[in-house]
């Protein structure tokens, strides 16, 4: 059982041939209005909220390029479970 | 090289116009022909730019947050409109997703919470926080190595402008229809929503900044008559709203600060030219018969708003060979209903009855853009999810323009063209959706056009290249020469760099022509053209000599193509063709047509290019 406190994070690569491209991001930002934990992406030492699209897109993650994500508070492990799954295969059909 | 969309050079923002020596020349692109001499207004195109500055009190933060608030709930409020219209009108495809973007932009982060913090730390009212924050936003944009990512930052002005305007007050269409009289219009760039709105009576000529010769704006302007020049690059910075200037749309020459002697020389000039528009009219009445009687060419009008058929009718057009149905779509927030647009197509088809009317489905993307639709930028639009292909795309859409024009081709003579088809499952497509609609309306006991006749635009090399296959689908061919030249010659005709490069009478060109011909006359379809390059004095002759059918231009344009068409022979133009296909580039070609016209109509060459 997780606390409040602790930190999570997961190295992901980004799955998808256009990058973190608007789409992704909407459906991140949709994602975590379900969830009331914080989560940020971090990229080169830039560090994002993922609730911001213009702060996702800004990431300029271009496609097979490395992403920690990093939560907590409750629910973090969802969160970070979603979250990782829309990076690695994009959140459409095009499965690589 | 090519460039891209985004390669546009930009603007250097200098505060007021100075004042520049009498008779200052600017040079640009003539693509209206006519003189325009009066008074300028300035429009500039975001909001952004005359957004007022203003330090708040410690009591009015708490008001202007609030009216922060709400103009962003409107925003949103409208946004989701629009998004529920196209929910409503189609499954939700795969574009929806970008009202979805911009929903959740108006509450992002960056833009509201730093506009927030901009009213109540920095105490700037609402419109300069919203603004300040937006230049940032999009500067951090600009330093992104990545295109996509980088066209983003157009999605933070489209919304931020959004909630800029609303806090304005002003409407989110520039206000072009109420110009005062006699304006010379001075604008960065005319969006074919913006010319929609132009009033022919108000308006004595247009100056813009970027633009080419077949940029919508310039097409526009030449249907409705208007003197253009477009591509003068800074002329918006150079002028004030206020100022004298000479707009010569045949040299795309622009005279700031004129003197007496100068206005004088210009005013003779247009007199002489309005004598000679005076006396042409004449022949529109006539029919297109070559001299000898043996060919006869139907000439048509292009329009794109109901209002200007009393224009075309008046220079003689036999019917409308294109009506281009994307400006009841443009320059608006929602999508036109059914009976909106068929009320439209019906009024233009009864004021030609029994002449047709060529109405073509709707040819939006690309460099047309409605906001209804939300359709997510492209980097390359012209070859992107446009006409044909976006209304098989989104066929709800679809269906409801095929119900409107299909009902109203009870009431005239209608034909129907599908643009930018480039194969022929296309053509099987759309066909089943007009059957679908027909049976429809059928069970309705609705009526409407069972005969209409099934045409479309060939302006995809790839249509030339086959048909002969599609011919053997459809009533008749047109050619849409603007978008054939592009593709063909892999121009942007938008891009002032390399439009220079886009010449209509480029051997290929010619060749393509032909092939369609051939295929339409093996297969007894008729084959039009309706591009720019039909109505050009100049091609006229080698036009009757390829043996289109049909030749639709600018209403304008209509009598002094009758009268060519009148004073040659058939045997001369199929020469002349002949010649014509022997040479090696188009310069050279241009040279022998210019000089074949010069020979025997010099006054009219002359008057022509005024």
């Amino acid at each position: 059982m997780m606390t409040e406190s602790e930190i999570l994070e997961r190295t992901v690569v980004i799955g998808n041939e256009l990058g973190l491209h608007a789409r992704v991001a909407t459906a991140m930002v949709q994602t975590m209005k379900n969830h009331s934990c914080h989560v940020t992406l971090v990229k080169n030492g830039m560090e994002v909220d993922a609730r911001s699209v213009l702060g996702l897109l800004l990431l300029a993650a271009t496609p097979g390029s490395e992403l920690i994500v990093r939560a907590h508070g409750p629910g973090s492990q969802e969160a970070v479970e979603q979250i990782s799954r829309l990076l690695e295969n994009n959140g459409s059909d095009h499965v690589r | 090289m090519v460039q891209t969309m985004s390669d546009k050079q930009t603007v250097t923002p200098e505060n007021g116009s100075q004042e520049f020596p009498q008779n200052t020349i600017l040079k640009g692109v003539g693509v209206s022909v006519g003189i325009g001499i009066g008074q300028v207004v300035v429009m500039d195109r975001l909001v952004t730019e005359i957004c007022p500055c203003r330090i708040l009190t410690p009591e009015e933060i708490g008001d202007e947050l609030a009216r922060f608030e709400n103009a962003v709930q409107e925003a949103e409020k409208r946004l989701n409109t629009i998004k529920s219209h196209i929910v409503a009108d189609h499954p939700l495809g795969d574009h929806s997703y970008i009202l979805d973007t911009h929903i959740l932009l108006l509450r992002d982060k960056m833009l509201y919470e730093g506009t927030r913090r901009g009213i109540e730390q920095g105490r700037q009212n609402a419109e300069w926080a919203l603004s300040e924050v937006m230049s940032r936003i999009s500067t951090a944009f600009e330093s992104v190595d990545d295109e996509y990512i980088r066209e983003r930052a157009k999605d933070v002005y489209f919304v931020g402008e959004r909630v800029l305007r609303l806090l304005l007050g002003v409407s989110t269409e520039k206000k072009i229809h109420q110009l005062p009289g006699n304006s010379i219009l001075v604008v960065h760039d005319l969006s074919p929503a913006d010319a929609a709105q132009i009033k022919r009576e108000s308006v004595l000529a247009i100056a813009t900044d970027i633009g080419g010769r077949t940029s919508h704006s310039a097409i526009m302007s030449r249907s409705l008559k208007i003197p253009a020049v477009t591509g003068l690059e800074k002329i918006c910075r150079m002028v004030k709203t206020g100022d004298t200037i000479i707009v010569d749309g045949s040299t795309g020459l622009v005279i700031l600060n004129p003197d007496a002697e100068m206005m004088f020389r210009y005013r003779q000039r247009q007199d002489l030219l309005r004598n000679y528009h005076q006396s042409l009219l004449a022949y529109g009445r006539l029919p297109a018969v070559t001299r000898d009687g043996s060919r006869t060419i139907k000439i048509l009008a292009n329009i794109e708003l109901v209002d200007e058929i009393d224009i075309a009718l008046a220079h003689g057009c036999e019917g409308i060979g294109l009506f281009r149905t994307e400006y009841l779509f443009l320059g608006r927030e929602d999508l036109p209903s059914e009976e909106e647009q068929f009320e439209a197509y019906r009024a233009v088809l009864a004021l030609n009855k029994p002449s047709p009317v060529t109405i073509r489905t709707l040819d939006i993307g690309g460099d047309k853009i409605a906001s209804s639709l939300n359709l997510p930028p492209e980097t390359n639009p012209a070859m992107g999810l446009r006409a044909i292909r976006l209304c098989l795309n989104l066929k709800g859409l679809f269906k409801t323009q095929l119900r409107a024009i299909l009902r109203a081709a009870h009431y005239g003579n209608c034909r129907l063209l599908v643009p930018m088809i480039s194969c022929i499952t296309e053509i099987h497509s759309t066909k089943a959706i007009i059957a679908e609609v027909k049976a429809e309306l059928g069970s309705e006991g609705v009526q409407f056009g069972e005969d209409t006749k099934f045409g479309i635009l060939v302006e995809v090399p790839a249509a030339v290249a086959i048909a002969d296959l599609l011919a053997r689908e459809v009533d008749f061919f047109s050619i849409g020469t603007n978008d054939l030249i592009q593709y063909a010659l892999a121009i942007d005709r938008l891009n002032e760099h390399v439009n220079y490069l886009y010449d209509t009478l480029h051997p290929a060109v010619l060749r393509l022509i032909r092939q369609v011909v051939n295929a339409g006359q093996a297969y007894g379809v008729s084959v039009a053209m309706c591009g720019e390059m039909a109505g050009d004095p100049v091609n006229v002759p080698i036009l009757v000599g390829l043996g289109i059918d049909e030749l639709s231009m600018n209403a304008l344009s209509i009598p002094l193509v009758k009268k060519l068409i009148r004073s040659i022979s058939y045997d001369d133009c199929l020469e002349l063709t002949h010649q014509a296909f022997q040479m090696q580039s188009a310069q050279e070609i241009h040279d022998f047509l210019e000089k074949w016209i010069f020979e025997k109509f010099p006054g009219d060459y002359f008057l022509s290019q005024q």
